[in-house]
């Protein structure tokens, strides 16, 4: 029977600090630019011109039908080809996992403003506002009301996410628990303390939308 | 300007076809055993007894609220030592990911169970079914009707999710990438075409997934996810 002992990884403490830091730099990164560039393309997946239309359903189609990992892959081992300089891991993860959230927020976005109803817009330009107003004034709060549970998923998934950019070496929470378990060869402590410590900034966010699913349901 | 060359990557279509079928194979592994243990999890969280519906509960959501990866890692690294059983990268990642998706799967087949009206079970009842048998041949066929786009859903996402056996050194097609851009020094169009082929698959699991939906829009029922 295997004898649990967490002092080899409570020495460590200060490792996992340097990558909790590390996973909430990248997690920060991602989403604001998941999020922020998801808007972009969710608003021409909802254009009527052909020219916004297509690029932005291209883009959807094409990083939501493949794996995350392969993007980051792609980026750090594949572009450098292509640029007269390399790319670093933490660039390398954070485009794969920044494009990949903005494919999945850029429908939320969409989904959330075509749920508006057509006298939303018509209100709106009655009294004199033009589409780019409509949109940022009457449109967009309430269809954000709508889409906060969906975002918070989202949220969710690119912190999720962030234990991907391991496989390129950039310095994070589980990095640093392989770190830890190959130089004190406690993989069991080591992994399971990562596990938990990741469990603890997660579940009160999971709750959160919960509560968030709730109080939509009570109110539409 | 780089000068694009496939050709040494094409060389090398055996490695990417079996790369191929090893990813589909632990998909396809994976889903049946998620199926199974989720439909299990589901029936145990829905128990009117405590002390069954709140384990349940409580892995449902350790596994939906750790990243994947990590489990990945804790199956394949640190499971072996407390069991003693040495563990190869299939194993290990089938556990995990059957575990993982079983979680996803079990919040599906509970919203799809609970969304069947009273009623039905009601009416089977009253023809002198027990509990098991009105699940069984009542509820949960309608149920899963309910349930087949956000079953889909997850499905791709399990698919897309099996690129992490790559980090173990388990040979699916990302693995395979790897490989083949180390033996010809061709990353860029070694990458490129691994990202085509995932593409591909992903996508036309996808237009069949919606193909059925509407299938089942048409029918006039209602879906749950």
């Amino acid at each position: 029977m295997h004898r649990w002992d967490f002092a080899s990884v409570l020495a460590n403490t200060d490792a996992l600090l340097v990558g909790a830091i590390g996973t909430l730099h990248i997690f920060a990164i991602c989403l604001v630019l998941g999020l922020g560039l998801g808007l972009v393309v969710g608003l021409g997946r909802y254009a009527q011109s052909r020219w916004l239309y297509w690029p932005a359903t291209a883009f959807v189609e094409f990083f939501r039908n493949t794996p995350v990992l392969v993007q980051i892959l792609w980026f750090y081992f594949a572009l450098p080809i292509l640029l007269p300089f390399s790319v670093s891991p933490l660039a390398a993860a954070s485009l794969g996992i920044s494009l990949n959230s903005a494919a999945f927020s850029a429908e939320i976005y969409r989904g959330g403003i075509q749920s508006i109803e057509r006298g939303q817009w018509d209100g709106a330009r009655a009294l004199g506002m033009n589409w780019r107003q409509a949109m940022r004034r009457i449109i967009l709060p309430q269809a954000l009301k709508r889409m906060m549970p969906a975002l918070t998923n989202r949220a969710i998934e690119i912190f999720k996410m962030s234990t991907l950019a391991s496989a390129v070496a950039y310095v994070e929470l589980l990095q640093q628990g392989k770190l830890i378990a190959s130089l004190n060869f406690n993989p069991i402590e080591a992994y399971t303390a990562v596990a938990v410590i990741f469990f603890v900034f997660l579940w009160p966010l999971v709750q959160f939308t919960y509560v968030l699913e709730r109080r939509l349901a009570r109110d539409e | 300007m780089y000068k694009w060359d496939f050709t040494p990557v094409l060389a090398n279509a055996d490695l990417l076809a079996a790369g191929l079928v090893n990813t589909l194979k632990i998909t396809g592994t994976s889903l049946a055993c998620g199926l199974v243990l989720g439909l299990a999890l589901a029936l145990l969280r829905l128990s009117k007894h405590r002390w069954a519906s709140w384990p349940a509960g409580f892995v449902i959501e350790v596994f939906r609220t750790t990243p994947p990866l990590v489990q990945l890692f804790w199956f394949f690294f640190a499971l072996p030592l407390i069991v003693g059983i040495e563990m190869t990268p299939f194993m290990a990642a089938v556990v995990t990911f059957s575990i993982q998706s079983a979680a996803f799967f079990a919040e599906v087949f509970r919203a799809g169970i609970v969304s069947i009206e009273r009623g039905q079970w009601d009416g089977a009842r009253a023809i002198g079914m027990t509990h098991g048998q009105a699940l069984r041949r009542i509820v949960l066929p309608q149920a899963v009707k309910r349930m087949i786009p956000a079953f889909m859903e997850r499905t791709i996402e399990l698919m897309k999710t099996t690129t992490l056996v790559a980090t173990i050194a388990y040979a699916d097609l990302l693995y395979a990438a790897n490989e083949i851009s180390q033996k010809t020094f061709r990353p860029l169009e070694t990458f490129t075409v691994v990202a085509l082929i995932y593409f591909v698959v992903i996508t036309a699991f996808s237009l069949v997934a919606r193909r059925l939906e509407r299938r089942m829009a048409i029918s006039g029922e209602s879906t749950v996810h």
